[in-house]
């Protein structure tokens, strides 16, 4: 093939393409290079890569080339990891708005007889596919979103709890009727983890969600993951004395799982602690306020030993 | 099955450590977060041995980074990862959690540059300490099992595989991978030479 047609070839690619010698001088800079650096080929000329671009010197793009011409490794520098290591911009608009174009870069070494080695960088504009995989993960995220259910588990996810939530709440205002909340979070779990591995964590929590859901029998009673190792249940037309039954027979049924836990502080067994709250809610009233009770009385199931299960009360009522 | 004198094992798993090293500080600048990665062994073993390890009768997948080397010794050199550890990684380096089971095509190359910064640093390590010339190619990413992938260079190769175990630690997660290269017959003795040549210039 002749030299001009070459020349032809490498300036109508649709790539940057620049071709260093062994000191890393640069030898070769193409016109797609020059369109999108606005630095003609002319300036760039026997420049060496440190008086370039001195913000990549030690780089990795630098250390590549270092490989292409000392060891004669190719290299592969990803947009995902690199983002947009040369000053190269997609049009005018964005030199002005310093807004770099996505890139992915190969660096290969050059063998030609007769010539030291070289090696040559090629860039390519991936904005697109960066910008597709950004919409890909939109709606990954969105339809993750839209979900009622917890992945992991299957039984009702956060979410699903707080339209629930808020569905039974309005109804026991219109009813004035009783809502409970039960609060559920699994005893010394972080160590369960630590010691048996994430996967094991995972099925523990798998089996606790089915014994959860086992002891509940009425259409519209939900237990839900509430995060990590907390689960949830709403009990609509449940008094305190109800609730405080369907809970003692969770934390029975967690206990009776038997899934051995020889980091527990309480028991042999992986067990739970569990906090009830009750409301007949008024006009007034926020499901934030029975949130809050079951919390609370979480807490003190957790500071009473664990493995238990306590009622809030108000104490400033009481006393 | 193919074995190398103590000596000769003490000084590859040094080299390689070398190698590691030089990949995990490279891996550090770009995550702005401490990377480590050690060879805590090196075996050999025949590529059905390494299949089976891989979990192919299982039908256990692997994501896999491949390069070929030449120059002093020819060799297809492999970074392999179970498919879940390889999400992991790219995701704890990217900083990005997407649900996808899947890496995707933007993912798949960043897991080919990782592969690529690791079988380079060990190649290199390696041409260094024998003062022997290689050229590497680009990397490629494939999945499969772990029969598919080191099938990639024909059913009737025959030779040894040289497995490394990789233990790779960022922000607190372990993940255990293995670097691979297949050698011929020729290619594994070229490398028993180059060893011995490098412990007569230590010996010097």
């Amino acid at each position: 093939m002749q030299l001009s047609l070459l020349q032809g070839v490498l300036k109508a690619v649709r790539a940057g393409i620049i071709v260093f010698d062994a000191e890393q001088r640069i030898v070769f800079w193409n016109q797609w290079m020059e369109q999108h650096s606005q630095m003609p080929a002319a300036d760039m000329q026997g420049k060496s890569f440190t008086d370039v671009f001195p913000d990549m010197v030690d780089g990795r793009t630098h250390v590549a080339i270092r490989a292409a011409l000392e060891n004669n490794f190719a290299s592969l520098l990803s947009q995902t990891l690199n983002k947009a290591p040369f000053p190269l911009y997609a049009n005018a608009a964005d030199v002005a708005n310093h807004v770099r174009m996505q890139q992915a870069v190969h660096v290969m070494p050059l063998e030609i007889a007769s010539l030291s080695r070289h090696c040559v960088v090629q860039i390519t504009d991936v904005s697109m596919a960066v910008s597709r995989e950004k919409k890909l993960r939109e709606l990954a995220s969105e339809l993750e979103s839209q979900t009622l259910v917890d992945g992991m588990t299957g039984i009702a996810n956060r979410r699903r709890f707080d339209l629930h939530l808020d569905d039974e709440f309005r109804r026991a205002k219109r009813n004035t009727s009783p809502l409970s909340l039960i609060m559920i979070d699994v005893d010394y779990f972080k160590d369960y983890n630590d010691n048996y591995g994430h996967q094991h964590g995972d099925q523990c929590l798998v089996q606790i969600a089915g014994a959860l859901s086992s002891v509940l029998n009425r259409s519209r009673d939900l237990v839900a993951r509430y995060g990590g190792e907390e689960f949830t249940v709403v009990l609509p037309d449940t008094n305190e004395d109800g609730a405080m039954q369907i809970a003692e027979a969770m934390r029975a049924e967690i206990e009776g799982l038997q899934i051995e836990h020889a980091y527990s502080g309480v028991a042999k067994f992986v067990t739970a602690s569990l906090g009830v709250s009750t409301l007949v809610p008024d006009h007034m009233s926020k499901t934030g306020t029975l949130i809050h009770a079951a919390d609370r009385a979480l807490y003190q199931a957790k500071r009473s030993g664990r493995n238990c299960v306590v009622m809030y009360s108000d104490k400033k009522k009481s006393e | 099955m193919f074995q190398l004198s103590e000596l000769q094992h003490d000084a590859l798993v040094e080299i390689f450590n070398l190698g590691v090293g030089r990949a995990a500080a490279a891996m550090s600048r770009i995550v702005g977060e401490e990377v480590s990665m050690s060879v805590p062994m090196i075996t050999f073993q025949s590529r059905a041995e390494v299949a089976k390890a891989l979990g192919s009768a299982e039908g256990r997948r692997i994501s896999a980074v491949a390069q070929h080397f030449e120059g002093a010794f020819h060799t297809e050199a492999f970074l392999m990862f179970p498919e879940e550890k390889s999400l992991e990684i790219v995701r704890l380096m990217v900083g990005q959690s997407l649900s996808l089971e899947e890496l995707s095509e933007m993912e798949q190359e960043a897991m080919s540059e990782i592969g690529n910064i690791i079988l380079n640093s060990c190649m290199g390590a390696f041409a260094n300490a024998a003062g022997k010339e290689l050229r590497g190619s680009l990397p490629t990413y494939h999945a499969g099992t772990g029969d598919d992938i080191l099938g990639l260079s024909g059913k009737e190769w025959d030779g040894v595989v040289l497995t490394l175990k990789i233990d790779f630690n960022i922000e607190r997660h372990h993940i255990y991978g293995y670097v691979a290269f297949l050698l011929d017959m020729p290619a594994l003795q070229d490398l028993q030479r180059y060893i011995d040549d490098y412990l007569a210039r230590l010996m010097g």
